[in-house]
């Protein structure tokens, strides 16, 4: 893999926290990225049992509207646009199924899937993930940035040590 | 007239898709969709991660506050992020297990995917399923989800410090951070040190 395809970590950091900056003024919002993939599970769902879905009531305000008119659904397709605006510029793209060095296939599925699942339920709990708390919070020096970015990391170094396997 | 403006819904929408396409080229050229890199910190391999994330997080809060204090932006009107501090505690703890075990969070995975990552498809597929976990076992949940509601509790206000004093104290966190980071990466690149590491193992 050739490491210098990619940005000094200090330069893409500058970028993001101006992207950051020019939606609090813009939008008068942070930056967010789990709230599309609750629209989007939820509109399927509902599409498949309307009768169960209607009976969830935590869903309810991610079905009000269509996911074309939800701003944060908006900003993740431009995520996907924006990424791969960057992995063609610097000839990155390539189809692979990554995963640690160690590990089969069908245990990445179940890592990736399983991994998956607890980032899904953790950024409902937490009221959003890495974008939504921890970059946005952290910026406004919200209490919840900060009480997310630390339990996160601290959680994460912790459970590498239990997991020493997975990416080595 | 002052910021956040008022724009109209298709505006504001177009917005979103222009401020998203400019978030992915950033993650993905500080190379936020390769897994090894994203969990490389919990390895203390590759510290990308904190690097960027609180270079964001100061170069955003500096012109936050400046452009406040300026009066070109009205805080009253931008959204802060509200606190619901033992939900967001555990919720951050869990987060960071899915992080390790996925190799991605919930944009990195858009990022993954972007790159060609079949992998993040199969992560953003759990994590559509895990929002649909959550609001499931919601009535069971919705004690704990709103417990600890601390509103728009923020460092400042809480240690009773001007927002300047504190920027100043997370600069020079950061710097301290950045610094070790900086150093423990070259050692770890090290020829000797490898070799003696190999030894060891």
């Amino acid at each position: 893999m050739n490491k210098d395809r990619l940005w000094s970590p200090y330069l893409a950091g500058v970028g993001l926290g101006l992207t950051l900056l020019a939606s609090f003024i813009i939008a008068g919002q942070g930056l967010g990225a789990s709230r599309a993939f609750t629209v989007v599970a939820g509109k399927a769902m509902n599409a498949v049992a309307p009768a169960y879905t209607a009976t969830l009531s935590y869903l309810s305000r991610y079905l009000e509207r269509s996911p074309f008119s939800d701003w944060t659904f908006l900003e993740v397709t431009g995520v996907l646009v924006g990424a791969l605006i960057g992995v063609l510029m610097s000839r990155g793209f390539k189809v692979r199924f990554d995963r640690g060095s160690t590990m089969s296939v069908g245990m990445r599925v179940m890592t990736a899937f399983g991994g998956g699942i607890i980032l899904g339920f953790a950024s409902r709990l937490a009221r959003g993930c890495t974008s939504g708390v921890a970059l946005t919070g952290g910026a406004q020096f919200a209490l919840s940035g900060w009480v997310f970015v630390i339990a996160m990391f601290t959680s994460g170094f912790l459970f590498a040590a239990m997991f020493r396997r997975l990416w080595s | 007239m002052s910021a956040p403006f008022v724009l109209s819904d298709t505006v504001n929408l177009a917005a979103a898709v222009v401020i998203g396409v400019f978030f992915g080229f950033f993650l993905e050229r500080g190379g936020m969709g390769n897994p090894h890199k994203l969990t490389g910190v919990f390895y203390r391999t590759d510290f990308a991660v904190p690097k960027i994330m609180f270079t964001a997080i100061l170069v955003a809060a500096t012109g936050l506050f400046l452009l406040s204090d300026l009066k070109v932006l009205d805080m009253s009107r931008v959204w802060i992020i509200p606190t619901f501090f033992w939900p967001q505690l555990v919720g951050g703890a869990l987060f960071g297990l899915g992080y390790l075990v996925s190799g991605y969070c919930p944009g990195t995975a858009v990022a993954g995917l972007a790159s060609g990552r079949l992998d993040a498809l199969v992560t953003m597929a759990g994590i559509g399923s895990g929002t649909l976990l959550f609001s499931t076992l919601y009535p069971a949940l919705a004690g704990f989800y709103n417990t600890s509601d601390m509103g728009t509790a923020t460092l400042p206000e809480l240690l009773h410090v001007n927002h300047w004093a504190m920027l100043a104290l997370v600069y020079v966190f950061a710097g301290i951070m950045f610094y070790a980071m900086e150093r423990h990466e070259r050692r770890g690149h090290h020829p000797t040190v490898k070799k003696a590491l190999h030894a060891v193992s």
